[in-house]
């Protein structure tokens, strides 16, 4: 832990070097102590008695095998009257982090878990992480998934080059709506199943009438391109001036070197505030728990872009900042049948995207905003 | 103290009693609906991706407005030493509490994530400050909250000793009170009309028409308690209190009326598209119309108490009073509440129109919030009457051994 | 007098810290995309890999140079003189002669523009021809189409037509026409979406 810290953190001993462990009376930190086999009474103030935690929490290692999504701490399934009981605990800040590294669990797999979610909890704002500590999330993330799912998942935290300025630009004559690449993206970026999240919006508009985005139908069930009809689609603008970015109360969001306008999930408070700020309907909001079938689970993950989420959370397109970091197309990009998606670097002056904005008559949408969207539309 | 007005706030009427229980049920519903909305994540709620705030914000919004028009009331008391306010203004503190602490109850049941709250905590979490307008009304209602404990705290327990409060202490205090009382509704109002994204909110009326419809709805709530409050215990509140409250009723009122002409003008005369969601307020955009029968309840209410408010005669007649402050409140609970923060969300950035609808979790939270600040201002209430009447005192025999000691 | 400083006070203080709008040295974002622009160095993010398993060939074509698949490779038959040992006009006369290539109709401009004698040779079947007869390798087959299509031709060119393979960095490779056309009906048919625009039959309606 470095000794300057722009947050707090709060260090219950649980580091292996650290003997005195406050999570059992036994002073064993590895390994299952007798005391731990027989549910023995809580000496936590909160209000579930440490039986039905270890109910609540085997019921989800047995479930482990076919729920799906991010399972975090808090979501250890229970009903209604447990879920009564333990309100006031989960109202402590960090109540089921507390719960689960306190309780009396059997065996290494738990404790470990348990550390992980505590260190999770209680981690700083990714923004302002060092090196060490960034790949020290990522590892944790990545240890996490395979306790939990049995699977192993490939995180990067690649950071941003020099020299790199990602810019879009979308070509409406070309645009036929066949959908493509919003597949491709649901399934990039590991988007919530249930509530059908997703980035891209495809709008038909009807020829002649201009953009008339109030009168367009964005949830079309036809062959396409409709005879007398237009596609355009809208997603994050990744903006250069963010209005995201500056209302956001804890600095969970923020622009990257590279342009990307990314966000820390385990930051994100759930205010929602981004959302109201966003002219362009760019920010998606996890309103109940994401599942994605475990065998339909992206592992190519990126700690900004597509690893998994959790409820309450903003989400939105990163321009698939695990590929394109990685000097990939995004997953629209390549999904696209029309070459309707240009996607490039607007530092080089050789990139086919400068050559758009130089020799297409290109615009974006609610310039006059001042956003500074680095998403271009343009026409044949 | 503590233990004395303890002692103190649980001894009552009958009718205290019935109203205590009757509050905490509520809050206790409102627990349980907000457990399944923890359990269930915000989907709880009605709000979507289109309409992203709903009951909550809106309840918030408000709710700052009657926070800093309670101190309104101080300003006059303290500084010019009138008497008359003195009674009102305790009251009016606590109802200023218990609004804060209804704000940021609201606050927290619309949070995502209300366990990674510390974030939020200055110095703790990481904090965007300049340049997010909701850090600032964390700070502005946190520390307004923090001047309205201690400001009357600090005179009640003057009072509680028997002894008068220094002038020297609560002076500047209370001048920066209602300064502050200002700012928070300000920034309140700041929180919305920076939003480029939403046209309905981006307009520089908002800030002046947040203070002046506060302005009217606040003392209008005050003086309804104070009725309560006259009704039910022997503290003497003189008619000339309520009538100078009154006053402050009705000029805020006819100003927030002014500002709502203007307002309606802009957006009617010459409609563009930036109208939108005011055509959808008051007239529903294509066949939605969910919001129509509040706003056409809440404008009548309006002009109608305003109007009432106005003659001197009326005003004077204290039922007819009663009567108009109650429809005001409600009158500006809707327009400032849900009438302002839902159209601002319709119709979506690409004029997508997605009507909000609340849930019955959504509303028995609300509720129980609502329960939750009438439930602490009774108690604060109380004990500062109790303080005021002097039936709660330091008793003597302590304060005896204190000085032996 | 004190509070009116308090007041001021408080207003240079708002003041001090709204100016959120660190303005930077740009007026716009297109003077900053110009400008930094001039100082790029390259970067050492290469698309390469992405091309995957592609055979590609390069081309140079009005200052743009770029890969493209390579296309006799894909060609089901080539090389065509394996049949086509004799000029078409002989092939054709022969009593026995094979029916070949019966399926394929030409729906590209009308019977006064194009026939399949506009591109292909029937005397040198290995090559396609241009409009002024000149043979033109089956691999840059965009060398027939942008005769015709000049301005689509620019566009594939300059990156705005067409559909790029891999990576947004260096190596740049796009495909060519043939690789979405068919230059015997190059028209696209439309059809169903992959997926509909929305699921949720409650959005639908």
């Amino acid at each position: 832990m470095s000794e300057k810290k722009k947050w707090f953190t709060l260090d219950l001993g649980f580091n292996k070097k650290v003997p005195t462990a406050s999570s059992c009376g036994c002073g064993k930190t590895s390994g299952g102590c007798g005391s731990h086999e027989a549910p023995s009474p809580s000496k936590n103030e909160h209000a579930m008695t440490a039986e039905e935690f270890d109910k609540a929490v085997e019921g989800t290692m047995v479930d482990e095998t076919r729920k799906d999504g991010f399972q975090q701490v808090f979501d250890v399934k229970m009903d209604r009257r447990t879920a009564f009981r333990k309100l006031t605990a989960s109202l402590l800040v960090g109540a089921g982090a507390v719960q689960t590294s306190c309780s009396v669990i059997a065996g290494e797999e738990s404790k470990e878990k348990a550390q992980i979610d505590w260190e999770e909890q209680f981690k700083g704002n990714y923004k302002l992480m060092t090196q060490e500590e960034r790949d020290a999330t990522v590892d944790r993330l990545v240890r996490s998934y395979q306790l939990r799912k049995k699977e192993n998942i490939k995180m990067s935290a690649t950071d941003a080059s020099k020299d790199v300025l990602f810019g879009y630009a979308f070509n409406i004559s070309k645009c036929q709506g066949y959908m493509d690449c919003v597949s491709a993206c649901v399934e990039e970026n590991n988007q919530d199943r249930n509530s059908q999240m997703q980035y891209i919006r495809i709008h038909e508009m009807k020829d002649g009438e201009g953009f008339k985005f109030n009168e367009a139908d964005d949830n079309y069930y036809h062959e396409v391109p409709a005879e007398g009809h237009f596609y355009m689609g809208t997603q994050c603008f990744h903006c250069d001036d963010p209005p995201c970015v500056d209302v956001c109360p804890v600095q969970a969001t923020w622009r990257e070197e590279d342009g990307l306008v990314v966000i820390d999930y385990d930051w994100c408070i759930g205010c929602r505030y981004c959302m109201a700020a966003c002219p362009y309907d760019g920010r998606r909001f996890n309103w109940s728990k994401p599942e994605v079938p475990e065998e339909e689970v992206n592992k190519n993950q990126h700690y900004l872009g597509n690893r998994m989420r959790k409820k309450g959370v903003m989400e939105k397109c990163t321009f698939c900042i695990q590929r394109s970091r990685a000097g990939k197309d995004p997953a629209c990009v390549e999904a696209c049948p029309t070459g309707a998606r240009i996607f490039g670097n607007l530092l080089d002056p050789d990139s086919t995207i400068r050559w758009v904005l130089a020799n297409k008559k290109v615009f974006r949408l609610k310039e006059d905003l001042g956003t500074e969207p680095k998403f271009w539309y343009f026409m044949d | 103290m503590v233990k004395d007005s303890l002692g103190y706030i649980t001894h009552g009427s009958k009718t205290y009693h019935i109203w205590m229980i009757f509050l905490t049920a509520i809050m206790l519903i409102g627990m349980y609906c907000y457990s399944i909305q923890l359990e269930e994540g915000l989907s709880a709620t009605g709000m979507t991706d289109r309409v992203s705030w709903g009951l909550y914000i809106s309840n918030f919004t408000f709710l700052v407005g009657v926070a800093a028009a309670a101190v309104m009331l101080v300003m006059p008391t303290y500084v010019l030493n009138d008497i008359d306010f003195k009674h009102a203004v305790l009251i009016g503190e606590g109802l200023a509490v218990a609004a804060l602490l209804m704000c940021l109850a609201f606050v927290v049941a619309d949070m995502g994530g209300p366990s990674v709250l510390w974030h939020m905590i200055p110095g703790i979490g990481v904090f965007n400050f300049p340049n997010s307008m909701l850090a600032w009304d964390v700070i502005v209602l946190n520390g307004y909250l923090f001047i309205n404990i201690t400001i009357p705290l600090y005179i009640l327990f003057r009072h509680y000793q028997g002894k008068e409060a220094k002038r020297s202490v609560y002076i500047p205090g209370s001048i920066l009170s209602v300064l502050w009382a200002v700012g928070i509704h300000l920034v309140t109002a700041f929180l919305y009309e920076g939003l480029q994204a939403r046209p309905f909110w981006n307009n520089a009326l908002l800030g002046p028409r947040f203070l002046a419809s506060a302005f009217a709805a606040g003392p209008a709530l005050i003086i309804l308690v104070l009725a309560v409050i006259r009704k039910f215990t022997e503290f003497n509140i003189e008619q000339k209190t309520i009538n100078k409250i009154a006053m402050i009723v009705v000029v805020a009122a006819q100003i927030n009326l002014i500002m709502l002409v203007s307002e309606l003008f802009k957006e009617f005369y010459a409609p563009t598209h930036h109208s939108e969601s005011a055509y959808y307020l008051f007239f529903g955009l294509e066949g939605k119309t969910a919001l129509l029968p509040w706003i056409w309840t809440a404008i009548p209410l309006n002009v109608l108490a305003t109007v009432l408010l106005t003659f001197h005669k009326l005003r004077r007649n204290p039922k007819v009073l009663y009567f108009c402050c109650f429809i005001l409140f409600v009158a500006i609970w809707i327009e400032k509440g849900f009438g302002l923060i839902v159209p601002g969300f319709i119709p979506g950035p690409y004029g997508t129109i997605a009507e909000y609808r609340p849930t019955g979790v959504e509303i028995g939270v609300t509720l129980g919030i609502w329960a939750m600040g009438a439930f602490i201002f009774t108690m604060l209430a109380k004990t500062s009457i109790g303080i005021e009447l002097g039936k709660l005192r330091y008793r003597k025999k302590e304060k005896l051994a204190s000085k032996a000691a | 007098m004190i509070e009116l400083r308090i007041l001021l006070g408080f207003a240079i203080f708002l003041c001090l810290c709204s100016c959120k709008h660190t303005e930077g040295e740009y007026h716009s974002l297109n003077d900053k995309i110009e400008e930094e622009g001039k100082k790029y160095h390259g970067t050492d993010i290469s698309s390469e890999t992405y091309i995957g398993d592609i055979e590609t060939l390069e081309i140079t074509e009005g200052g743009h140079t770029f890969l493209i698949p390579e296309r006799k490779g894909q060609l089901k038959s080539y090389a065509c003189t394996e049949c086509h040992s004799k000029p078409l006009s002989e092939m054709q006369n022969n009593a026995n002669a094979q029916r070949a290539h019966w399926d394929i109709k030409v729906v590209h401009a009308d019977e006064n523009a194009m026939n399949c004698a506009t591109c292909h040779n029937g005397n040198a079947m290995d090559h396609l021809k241009s409009l002024t007869g000149n043979a033109v390798d089956f691999n840059r087959s965009y060398k027939l189409c942008s005769q015709c299509h000049t301005t689509q031709f620019e566009d594939w060119k300059g990156g705005a037509h067409g559909k790029n393979i891999g990576g947004w960095s260096e190596p740049r490779a796009a495909m060519t026409c043939v690789n979405c056309h068919n230059p015997h009906q190059p028209q696209i048919e439309s059809k169903w979406p992959v997926q509909f625009n929305t699921q949720k039959v409650k959005e639908r309606e």
